[in-house]
């Protein structure tokens, strides 16, 4: 064998060590929650689903879910809305201060959620608006905004805009030349765009934590139970967690790749 | 619109306006702009307001944190847990973008999803899921003491290293995403055009294709830093007292109501990280220099 095949062969070994080093918390949470004891134990002693039993039969763990998925849903759709017109927005080239508003929507990204969180909750403290999980949503959408405004744009630019031109030409309006010929191709990566923000929104601990005080979300409720001890019903919860979200995230993923324009398949 | 007016110049009766303020952009970026103003700005002007001004401007509470031994210890410790994280993670995480970016194109978007799926996992199950594995009666004790490694359990949870491991687990994908899109953008005839004249692959690596890719895993390393800077879920879960973060201060010190001193410490958090990435950055290119 020549060096290179076997350096080549260093590195694929190298490559799916670092991937068993990423996937090892879901082949370690996934089994552990099947213990039927009352102790996490790899592998576990005895097999059976009573901690996903538990965890459906407890009051607070399905309230807390449902909160999630409400703050979740609420967060999405309101940023895939405000993000997508924003890259519509940002589509015409010579469109005064460009570049500062594109800045300017994916700022949220770099700013630590901490700073973020300690600011709304000192004005939700100011204006009486703590404990409401609009504002939690809100806020989660604003987080979730630049991501929306980079798939959404990315796939934007795949579009072949000459089929709207032709629109145009042909007598549609502008809006309506948008409607029919470009919006439909932007679809799968709005919809890639909103599930991303849910599960980012859903798996938010610290803006929720400061916000919400007589209801908890589901992050929340874990937080405040993994500190306690080490109960099962967390390794059920979360073994729910990753197979929901690696399952919608990898749909998503496949949705956008297929129906989406081709030069945006190499973003991520 | 005002792409079509190119074209229209041959079909004309659409009427050239350029320059014009353009009233339908605005209206689609207000929602945008609204949410961003309630929810990010306006929150934003508040911390700074409310570190400094109790109700008149005030360094009270920045003098109090730079004046406070544990508080800037909790300072340099996020720093550095932040810089070996982010540094790390561009060491490791590197060569695996290598590897994907050197598959063919179709295989290349599965072995990317491996990264991806890990990558929106939720930190806190994560973490949750470190805390488990390194326990005294976790995964890895019991793998240790079935290879007679040690005889009894060893302490791996609460410590520092556990911090480290579990932030590099929770942030590597950042890095390998953000290196493997650097390295889709290198025209590869740059590469073979440095062997064809005469260098060995090794140089061709080291002179080309590094440099090449340099500016984007820089900004990698960059961004791992500013996610790490915010950490606290990690630190809090896995480390021991000692390993807390600036981010489980800001948090104490809401939770004791203690808003100023909260603000304050959110504050000189951001300043410093702008700086280390403004740093980074300045690394990176000379780095990349020195490289080429």
């Amino acid at each position: 064998m020549d060096s290179n095949g076997r350096a080549h062969k260093i590195l694929a070994v190298y490559f799916w060590l670092i991937v068993l080093f990423l996937l090892l918390p879901i082949f370690v949470v996934i089994p552990m929650s099947l213990t039927a004891g009352d102790l996490l134990r790899f592998p576990p002693e005895d097999w059976g689903l009573r901690w996903y039993r538990e965890f459906f039969a407890s009051h607070s763990w399905v309230q807390a879910t449902w909160l999630s998925v409400k703050i979740a849903v609420i967060a999405s759709l309101l940023a895939t809305a405000t993000g997508t017109l924003t890259v519509i927005a940002l589509d015409r080239r010579d469109l005064p201060l460009r570049s500062a508003l594109l800045h300017f929507v994916s700022s949220p990204l770099i700013i630590p959620h901490v700073f973020l969180a300690v600011g709304v909750f000192v004005l939700a403290v100011k204006l009486r608006l703590t404990n409401n999980e609009y504002i939690v949503a809100g806020a989660h959408a604003a987080v979730t905004l630049p991501f929306i405004v980079l798939i959404v744009g990315s796939a934007l630019k795949g579009v072949d805009r000459n089929i709207e031109r032709a629109a145009r030409v042909l007598g549609a309006g502008p809006v309506r030349a948008f409607r029919t010929a470009t919006l439909p191709s932007l679809i799968p990566s709005m919809l890639a765009g909103a599930t991303l923000s849910f599960f980012i929104s859903f798996d938010e601990l610290i803006i929720s934590q400061f916000l919400l005080s007589s209801q908890e979300t589901l992050p929340m409720k874990i937080w405040a139970d993994v500190r306690l001890e080490l109960k099962p019903t967390v390794a059920a919860v979360s073994s729910l967690l990753i197979i929901v979200s690696a399952v919608a995230i990898i749909g998503a993923e496949v949705l956008r790749r297929r129906m989406g324009p081709p030069s945006s398949k190499s973003t991520v | 619109m005002d792409h079509t007016s190119k074209h229209s110049l041959n079909t004309t009766p659409v009427p050239v306006r350029r320059r014009v303020w353009p009233v339908g952009q605005i209206l689609l970026l207000l929602p945008a702009l609204l949410l961003l103003l309630l929810f990010f700005v306006l929150p934003n002007l508040d911390v700074v307001r409310v570190g400094l001004f109790d109700p008149d401007f005030t360094l009270e509470h920045v003098a109090k944190i730079t004046s406070t031994r544990t508080y800037l210890s909790v300072f340099g410790n996020t720093i550095q847990i932040s810089l070996v994280v982010a540094v790390l993670g561009a060491l490791i995480g590197y060569p695996v973008a290598y590897f994907i970016n050197s598959r063919p194109r179709a295989i290349q978007m599965k072995l990317l999803l491996l990264i991806l799926v890990p990558l929106w996992m939720s930190v806190l199950i994560r973490s949750y899921s470190w805390m488990v594995l390194l326990g005294r009666d976790g995964v890895l004790n019991a793998a240790l003491m079935w290879l007679s490694v040690t005889e009894a359990p060893v302490r791996l949870l609460y410590t520092s290293g556990a911090v480290y491991l579990a932030m590099l687990q929770i942030l590597l994908p950042v890095q390998i995403i953000a290196s493997y899109s650097a390295m889709t953008e290198i025209d590869m005839t740059l590469v073979r055009a440095a062997q064809t004249c005469g260098a060995s692959a090794v140089q061709a690596m080291r002179r080309v294709f590094i440099p090449l890719s340099m500016e984007g895993t820089v900004t990698g390393v960059a961004l791992v830093f500013m996610l790490s800077m915010g950490f606290f879920i990690t630190p809090a879960l896995v480390g021991s007292r000692k390993d807390l973060m600036l981010g489980n201060l800001v948090m104490q010190h809401v939770q004791q109501l203690n808003w100023g001193l909260a603000a304050a410490i959110a504050l000189l958090m951001l300043l410093a990280t702008l700086v280390v990435v403004v740093l980074i950055k300045a690394a990176g290119r000379y780095l990349t220099r020195w490289m080429v």
